[in-house]
């Protein structure tokens, strides 16, 4: 297996390198924005896929590091240096705010992290003096770091690909460490991890900010691909096709949610422009999801075989598998 | 030695370049054949499906009367979903341009969709005509491929303000206005006015878009009110409407609408909407000329419905665009002689005169209208709006001095 | 004065935010199940309600062909899609989203984009003069009675009758009345198909009143999952409580800070949160 995985990895790290030589310009956005969408699921599947909480906010954690980068710079005139900064401490002061939610679980979990995204969403879109509320913000400048900007969109392509490796690789490690198995203790038995010791509450707080501050990363890539940034980015709907793409792809791995982002992103921009009734497909797509591949593309592939061993798990209920319980 | 070798692969470089340009663009009046590729943006779910149906269908009505044709080259429109979501609506632009290389876009209406669009037209430089929007985009935000073909917000707040005072005599007026870029302009620009002619605003009601309940507001409005004037925009429209009656304040204040009753809100309405003030805008189905009365005949044949005032404005779209391509005799590839033409086009729409002021926004009538019962030979008794004031040739500055007006900065609450 | 009518207003959105989460909150209690679908259940539910009235002009035969309808459609939509998650609520949010956006296309193509609004019955239109020269709809008052009479309807039915108890037992220990011998699969269709019809009625009620338009199905769920969490997931005394006090926060903060009227709610709701994650009536969590 590790045989066959090295040449994979070779290639689609070489396919990524040389991704703006050969794609056009939409294919190369569209690339970008599944690598920054995927990194939003990551911050999804931390939660979901290690400790079994299903949060439907992180579209919040994701507009609060835009806004804030897009309000330092447009309204306030400070360079990158200083909102890229202020931005993810946004994020992660908002989810140190809205991390009260792991004191509920289960359903109430999702019930409760759906209001508190919607009260992020509520105060972009009517906190008009300060976000502009609907029309969002516009003009906001490129990235540029002393007197180096970077305005065209296959340099930007590289950053972008470089901040999702190294959180990719960040993840890796951390989900693999004492605190990763710890958090995976949770999920299979509360009681027990109680019972060996362990502060449940402190690791679940500690998960959800951590969660919190990948999506901000990932706010802080999509400010400055898009250059604009409106309440439609912290809406409900954002989180739950963000979770969507957590499933389509398969959890508890790190490529599922990448996959997922570009089968959901490719449909939604795709079917839309041939389809007039694509929510319709879009509809079926959740639900075929659910119900007959709940563990996702990848499951599907595992179970296939190519991949080696099948798993029947639903989601958010998942054995570790193999390589994990290393 | 090296340096020349090096120099000598630089002139090499180069001239391929050059060549390969020359061949391009040499071979690209055999391209003219090809069609014109428009793309064409509008919300066709959401809150917002109604009326992104109503510019598609005007949009639609404008080529099937006069084919798809222009400057001796086909038309092929492409049509995209905004969704209302800018960043599906910068993705599709995206794609538009780049992998269906279209010439130009059409689109934008929801609030957040045409500052998306201008960011997509800046990043590409290919031209974006928008229907109607916040202000910035013409006056203090120009994107120089970014043109605007309908109204900003306060081109029609300004003179409601001067109506408020001078026709309707109002002098202490309450303001029901939503609270985002697009009502900020209908609402400030109105209070504008009507404070220059010497009114006084007893109060601006601000609400969100989507106030699913107008009874709680409405009793904030000051008692000593003469005229209350509604700028509400989608659902708001019907829900004011049946506060303002079933609350009885039809007993207690005057209401005008400056932004309200559009004739796609009409027909849900009951007898108590006859005679009342309904919006001051840029068209109204009702108007008396040839144009027009041929544009809603059409309209109503093929669609079955009264057009409003966004279908009209799709419409005339089509007329700018086929304007400007005749103009340029069908050539394209210069994207900024196609804005520069655009810019001198000047058309007889069936709401009017229309010409475009060197800011990229119409300069155009604005028409006071009420809701009257009428006859129609193909849908019966229905209501529409009827223009009682015209306001000849507004300008989005009214009767600034543009530099003036843009030295105050935009209208912000 | 004010504040009387503000109460009015509060009641009324009240009276309509339970008819809508007195079903979701017996369907979570009972069924353990997360539907997301109950707002399109309630914008579905208004815009069949609207044909009925459009073709017979009965407002209470649309009331009754509204609610029917959708607990029909309930029918199958939990048999073939919802009973097969078992207890898995991720799956069943993102399952009952899916049934959301397939249902909102669908209604968007037969009934259109326009906002509609859907006529109450000729003896409640117009409003009512109170002393003090206040005026209030008259189909507002009838919202407020009408939802107290289904409010009490419900509770007798759930504090005093036999299924009632059944219905409270299976509650609480699902596998116990199981054990007795009692028959609670047709105990959850029943109760299954309670809720649907409560939605979809609310969806007629609502209809008049708030009117009904493609994205309303979003609008009315955020409210309705406040009251479910300030009240207690799977209580009808918190469905009770929640939403009157969702209904009064609402009116007043429109009234005295209508910019913040958006969010007013979530306040109570957040501080709620801090002190009992569980809701004022609910079980530990």
């Amino acid at each position: 297996m590790v045989l066959r995985k090295w040449p994979l990895l070779f290639c689609a790290v070489a396919a990524a390198l040389f991704a703006p030589l050969y794609l056009g310009p939409f294919w190369l956005s569209l690339l970008m924005q599944i690598l920054i969408f995927g990194l939003l699921a990551l911050s999804v599947e931390l939660l979901l896929g290690h400790i079994g909480l299903f949060s439907v906010c992180q579209a919040a954690f994701f507009a609060v590091s835009a806004y804030t980068v897009a309000i330092l710079q447009v309204k306030y005139g400070q360079p990158t240096i200083v909102a890229v900064p202020a931005g993810l401490g946004a994020a992660i002061i908002l989810s140190l705010i809205y991390g009260i939610a792991v004191r509920t679980s289960g359903v109430y979990f999702i019930l409760v992290t759906i209001a508190l995204g919607h009260v992020f969403w509520g105060i972009s879109w009517t906190w008009v003096s300060f976000t502009n509320g609907e029309g969002g913000i516009t003009n906001v400048p490129a990235p540029a770091v002393g007197s180096l900007t970077i305005t065209s969109h296959s340099s930007y392509y590289y950053i972008v690909l470089a901040v999702v490796a190294l959180c990719v690789v960040g993840y890796r490690t951390l989900t693999r460490s004492p605190f990763g198995l710890t958090l995976r203790g949770i999920r299979e038995s509360e009681s027990r991890m109680r019972g060996l010791g362990y502060n449940i509450a402190a690791h679940k707080y500690t998960a959800f900010v951590l969660a919190g501050t990948l999506s901000g990363i990932a706010g802080l890539l999509y400010i400055y691909f898009n250059r604009f940034v409106s309440p439609a980015n912290a809406e409900f709907f954002l989180s739950i096709e963000v979770a969507l793409m957590v499933l389509v792809g398969g959890t508890g791995t790190i490529l599922g949610p990448f996959i997922g982002s570009a089968i959901m992103l490719g449909l939604r921009n795709y079917v839309s422009a041939y389809i007039d009734q694509w929510m319709i497909v879009m509809g079926l797509i959740f639900i075929i999801t659910m119900l007959w591949t709940p563990d996702g593309v990848l499951g599907v592939i595992r179970r296939l075989g190519v991949w080696g061993r099948t798993s029947h798990n639903q989601p958010g209920h998942r054995t570790p598998t193999p390589e994990e319980g290393k | 030695m090296e340096r020349r070798k090096k120099r000598a692969h630089m002139v090499g470089i180069i001239s391929i370049l050059f060549l390969a340009f020359v061949v391009t663009y040499g071979a690209s009046p055999a391209l003219t054949a090809e069609p014109i590729r428009i793309g064409f943006m509008a919300p066709m779910k959401g809150p917002l499906a109604k009326p992104g149906e109503d510019l598609l269908n005007g949009f639609k009505l404008f080529w099937k009367q006069n084919g798809l044709e222009v400057g001796g080259r086909t038309v092929k429109i492409l049509y995209a979903d905004s969704a209302c979501n800018p960043d599906t609506a910068m993705t599709q632009a995206r794609r538009l341009i780049h992998a269906e290389k279209v010439d130009l876009i059409i689109g934008g209406l929801c609030g957040h969709v045409g500052p998306a669009l201008a960011q997509v037209s800046r990043e590409t430089g290919v031209p974006v005509l928008v229907m109607p929007g916040a202000d910035e985009l013409t006056k203090w935000d120009i994107v120089p491929t970014f043109v605007r073909l309908s109204v900003s917000a306060s081109q029609i707040g300004h003179p409601m303000g001067d109506y408020l005072y001078n026709v309707l005599g109002a002098r202490n007026v309450t303001f029901i206005g939503q609270d985002y870029a697009w009502g900020h302009g209908l609402t400030l620009g109105a209070a504008k006015t009507f404070k220059e002619a010497g009114g006084k605003v007893a109060k601006i009601l601000w609400t969100p878009i989507g106030t699913a309940d107008y009874g709680p507001l409405l009793a904030s409005i000051p008692t000593d009110t003469d005229w209350v004037v509604a700028n509400v925009v989608g659902a708001d429209r019907l829900r004011l409407f049946n506060a303002w009656f079933n609350f009885g304040y039809d007993r207690k204040y005057k209401i005008a609408g400056g932004y309200w009753l559009h004739s796609d809100a009409l027909f849900q309405l009951d007898d108590k909407a006859v005679d009342l003030i309904a919006q001051c805008n840029i068209y109204s189905a009702g108007l008396d000329t040839p144009e027009n009365k041929a544009f809603v005949k059409a309209f109503i044949k093929e669609y079955k419905t009264v057009p409003s005032w966004m279908a009209e404005a799709a419409y005339t779209m089509g007329l700018f665009v086929k304007e400007t391509i005749e103009a340029l005799n069908g050539k394209l590839d210069d994207k900024m002689a196609f804005v520069d033409t655009i810019l001198k086009v000047k058309v007889n729409a069936p709401r009017g005169p229309v010409s475009l002021d060197k800011y990229h926004n119409p300069i155009q009538n604005v028409y006071i209208s009420k809701v009257e019962k009428v006859n129609d030979p193909v849908l019966g008794e229905i209501m529409i709006n009827v223009p009682i004031k015209t306001y000849k040739n507004v300008s989005q500055f009214w009767t600034w001095n543009p530099k003036d007006f843009l030295a105050g900065g935009p209208y912000k609450r | 004065m004010n504040w009387i009518l503000q109460a009015l207003n509060g009641f009324s959105l009240g009276a309509l935010l339970f008819l809508l989460a007195s079903g979701f909150t017996l369907t979570f209690g009972l069924l353990r199940v997360v539907s997301m679908a109950h707002g399109m259940y309630y914008l579905l539910g208004g815009y069949i309600g609207l044909s009925v009235v459009w073709f017979t002009g009965n407002f209470w035969l649309a009331l009754l062909a509204g609610g029917s309808s959708i607990a029909i459609l309930n029918y199958f939509v939990n048999r073939y899609l919802i009973r097969r998650t078992g207890e898995n609520h991720l799956a069943q949010v993102l399952l009952t989203v899916g049934v959301v956006l397939i249902l909102a296309d669908i209604a968007l193509t037969i009934w259109g984009g326009d906002s509609l609004s859907l006529p109450p019955p000729a003896f409640a239109r117009g409003p009512i003069e109170l002393p003090g020269n206040i005026f209030y709809p008259k189909y507002r008052f009838l919202l407020i009675v009408f939802g107290a009479i289904i409010g009490a309807v419900l509770w007798i039915f759930y504090r005093k009758t036999q299924i009632g108890a059944i219905v409270r037992a299976g509650v609480e220990d699902r596998e116990m009345v199981n054990a007795m011998g009692i028959n609670i699969d047709r105990l959850f269709t029943l109760v299954f198909a309670l809720a649907a019809f409560l939605a979809g009625m609310s969806g007629v009620a609502g209809g008049a009143f708030l009117s009904l338009y493609p994205g309303a199905e979003w609008e009315i769920l955020v409210l309705a999952l406040v009251v479910v969490i300030v009240g207690g997931l799977g209580s009808l005394e918190g469905a009770m409580v929640g939403s009157v006090i969702v209904g009064l926060v609402d009116a007043y903060a429109r009234w005295l800070l209508p910019e913040f009227s958006h969010f007013a709610v979530f306040a109570p709701m957040a501080v709620l949160l801090l002190f009992r994650p569980q809701g004022l009536f609910g079980k530990e969590a």
